[in-house]
């Protein structure tokens, strides 16, 4: 799962993962898309570039 | 000592602190960062969870949503009267019953005190498979960030000093310092070197156009200064959206006042009566 907050400042940035995914995945410039989504530094900005989403792998072993 | 709103919205505010010492500054950052209480989830009982997430992460991730907070209403926990600790003075409570498949997110979240709710409405807490299910009840309480950063009601809170820049007499406008700037502070104009309108807060005194000044050959002394304002700050509070951000300041700026005043009458007691004299503010 996306953290609720971002590591370094606070910030709630996961409300935002779900858009950037989406936009991202259908070819979109990350940088636009962070920049839309109102995410300004660069500590918030690395949370959702470097995420990788791993609760589907893990659903078949519960 | 004065203060300067250069922007006050609900989570935003940017001003201008001057004709405070940098001790003052540090502590009113201080106090807004970990002197005002705020709600967030302390205590889950957990009666299901069949999710992909532990049970101590899960609330963890409870933990961090910030909540709408009303201080008039809470009391933090240790100035409440109740004994048996869960009373609707000093504890806000909710309850999360979803069954997958679907995004848990905060307004899941239903609370008892409609005033308490999640500041956010779509935080994802846990992504549900089918047949996956959670049931469980969160209490919160009034606590401060000292204890722990869930209770802080800022985000990124800082200042800095305010920036002066002088440019001397023997500037030839090379417009070596205009390129290298890399916020974009100066500018050419008249065969001289300017700071433009607007963007002096925006320097981060990185002295990157004094180095440039000199690669351009100047002499031994750059022709352009860039120094710090010991007595003016650019402060920035941004507030995660459990109050807004003028109660986070003034509620830091009562702290400060409290804790002098406190200082002040311990020091009388110890120095005796008259001791008021002395203290000078």
């Amino acid at each position: 799962m996306i953290p609720v907050r971002c590591f370094t400042c606070g910030k709630v940035i996961s409300p935002a993962w779900k858009e950037f995914k989406e936009r991202r995945d259908a070819g979109e410039d990350p940088k636009q898309v962070l920049d839309d989504l109102g995410l300004e530094r660069y500590c918030c900005r690395r949370m959702l570039l470097t995420h990788k989403e791993i609760v589907e792998d893990l659903n078949p072993y519960q | 000592m004065d203060i300067a709103f250069a922007q006050l919205d609900e989570r935003v505010a940017k001003f201008v602190l001057s004709g405070a010492s940098p001790a003052f500054a540090n502590t009113l950052r201080r106090a807004m960062i970990s002197e005002v209480p705020t709600l967030a989830i302390e205590d889950v009982r957990i009666y299901d969870n069949t999710s992909v997430l532990f049970d101590e992460m899960l609330t963890h991730r409870l933990g961090l949503i910030p909540l709408k907070t009303d201080l008039r209403r809470y009391k933090p926990k240790d100035e409440c009267t109740c004994e048996e600790g869960v009373c609707p003075v000093c504890t806000a409570t909710y309850t999360l019953s979803v069954e997958g498949p679907g995004m848990v997110t905060s307004s899941d979240l239903i609370p008892q005190d409609p005033d308490a709710a999640p500041a956010e409405e779509k935080i994802p807490i846990i992504e549900l498979a089918r047949d996956q299910k959670i049931v469980l009840e969160a209490h919160a309480v009034v606590a401060t960030g000292k204890e722990h950063a869930k209770w802080q009601p800022t985000v990124a809170c800082g200042f800095k000093n305010y920036p002066v820049i002088v440019i001397d007499g023997n500037c030839d406008a090379c417009g070596m310092c205009v390129d290298e700037c890399p916020r974009g502070v100066l500018e050419t104009e008249h065969g001289k070197v300017n700071v433009v309108e607007g963007r002096l807060e925006l320097c981060s005194m990185c002295r990157l156009c004094e180095k440039a000044c000199l690669a351009g050959g100047i002499g031994a002394e750059p022709a352009i200064h860039v120094s710090a304002d010991e007595s003016r700050f650019i402060f920035v509070v941004e507030g995660d959206g459990s109050m807004p951000v003028s109660e986070i300041i003034k509620r830091a700026l009562q702290y400060i006042q409290t804790k002098s005043d406190d200082l002040v009458e311990v020091l009388t007691e110890i120095t005796g009566e008259g001791a008021d004299e002395e203290v000078s503010y």
